[in-house]
């Protein structure tokens, strides 16, 4: 079967089991469940940062989507319109928190350090030092505005507009945004790196000219 | 030392990782080892961060989610081939119902014993009302049975487009199990007039398939 024959196939299997769902059979909400889970909890892990946290929401999230299934009338693919929950979900989490998650452009960026450039030999590189466990741990240090744009865009791919319209930002300042969270998370994994290096006893690292 | 164009390379270095044309970074970067090193580390992390896995969450979250969900009530009980007869609310639904109750009331009294003096004590008195239940329950287009059973099929069928298809499955599986005993009672019926057993069987059949289509229309109404 071609691919999009399959995507066709599999739409129409979602669309079968999303009416079923609303007619409340209980193994459609079970396949829904279990075919959009992955995505929400890990959503919710990268934002939050926390297990225990992302379990509590991609709960809250299923649960919403589970109250309001029937008012799902197929404008938009369901697994837009889940992501979108989970996201409203999870930014409203994170408001109650106290974190300044409601609007990129409210944060205040003048007080930023200057993103450092490390710069030395040439095999400073980090190719081939880091891997998802590292990226994953140092993604969950990130600031929470620059977490939220990185994972909203690199991770789960949305695009600036849609990230704008979101976070209620400007284009400009979730392209902004996102570039510093690159660098900060570049610069944190340097240091881990650098930590590891020096941890394992291996001759201290010539002093880096920062520029 | 960090130059005009480095400057220019941070400058531009996020437009070009979104895939924004800027063919100073990439030149640049050749020529600058230090440019180079931070290009290839963020095109690393981009390429990485694409790459993580989704992940997995523990099993008790569908079960808490699941007793939420099942004390609100979001479920409905998946229903048996005949549970549909439980779920008539009478009330609120008194066209079908009536003409089921109707069906049911004419073949109960079908079934009477005749009362007429005339037909009293005569071996052949029982024949004509014996007759007269066949007739009505006969295969025959004009019987009023038959007929108030097709129009009920009738309106089903108008509707059944709006059921979704594991419900209408199980609705034409009942009556195409029903339709197969009114067509072997009839053809009994047929060879054998006086078939009492097959008389009953078939006012049987014909009163489930109207309780089955009573519910059809039950259902579709909602």
């Amino acid at each position: 079967m071609s691919p999009q024959k399959t995507a066709a196939v599999k739409a129409a299997s979602e669309t079968q089991l999303i009416a079923r769902a609303q007619q409340g059979d209980e193994g459609a909400f079970a396949a829904l469940f279990e075919a959009h889970k992955r995505r929400v909890y890990s959503l919710c892990l990268r934002m939050t940062g926390n297990t225990a946290e992302a379990e509590d929401l991609t709960q809250e999230v299923f649960l919403q989507l589970f109250r309001k299934i029937s008012t799902f009338r197929g404008e938009s693919a369901f697994s837009t319109w889940l992501h979108r929950l989970a996201i409203n979900v999870v930014l409203m989490h994170l408001r109650k928190k106290g974190l300044q998650q409601v609007s990129l452009d409210e944060v205040d960026t003048s007080q930023d350090e200057p993103v450092k450039r490390d710069y030395g030999d040439e095999d400073r590189r980090l190719m081939g030092s880091i891997d998802r466990i590292s990226l994953s741990r140092a993604i969950a240090e990130l600031p929470p505005g620059y977490r939220t744009v990185f994972v909203l865009h690199d991770i789960e791919g949305y695009e600036h507009n849609e990230i704008a319209e979101i976070m209620n930002c400007s284009v400009g300042n979730s392209k902004s945004q996102l570039h510093k969270a690159r660098m900060k998370l570049r610069e944190g994994l340097r240091q881990d790196r650098n930590k590891a290096a020096s941890g394992a006893s291996v001759p201290a690292e010539q002093a880096v000219d920062e520029r | 030392m960090k130059t005009a164009a480095c400057l220019w390379f941070d400058a531009e270095l996020g437009a070009y990782l979104e895939g924004e044309n800027k063919p100073f970074v990439a030149s640049h970067a050749q020529e600058c080892p230090f440019c180079q090193v931070v290009l290839a580390d963020l095109e690393q992390l981009c390429s990485l961060a694409r790459q993580l896995a989704p992940a997995e969450p523990s099993p008790a979250v569908w079960a808490n989610l699941h007793a939420v969900l099942e004390e609100e009530g979001m479920f409905r009980r998946k229903l048996g081939a005949w549970d549909w007869f439980r779920q008539l609310q009478f009330p609120q639904h008194p066209a079908p119902i009536g003409a089921l109750i109707c069906l049911m009331v004419l073949g109960s009294l079908l079934t009477l014993p005749p009362v007429s003096l005339e037909r009293r004590g005569t071996p052949e008195s029982a024949s004509p009302s014996k007759a007269a239940v066949v007739s009505l329950a006969s295969p025959s287009e004009n019987s009023a049975l038959a007929l108030a059973i097709r129009d009920m099929e009738t309106s089903y069928r108008a509707g059944a487009k709006f059921l979704t298809p594991e419900i209408k499955a199980t609705y034409e599986k009942g009556l195409n199990s029903l339709d197969a005993s009114i067509r072997e009672c009839t053809d009994s019926l047929q060879q054998q007039p006086d078939n009492t057993l097959a008389h009953e069987y078939l006012l049987t059949a014909y009163t489930r398939k109207a309780e089955v289509l009573a519910s059809a229309l039950e259902y579709e109404g909602r």
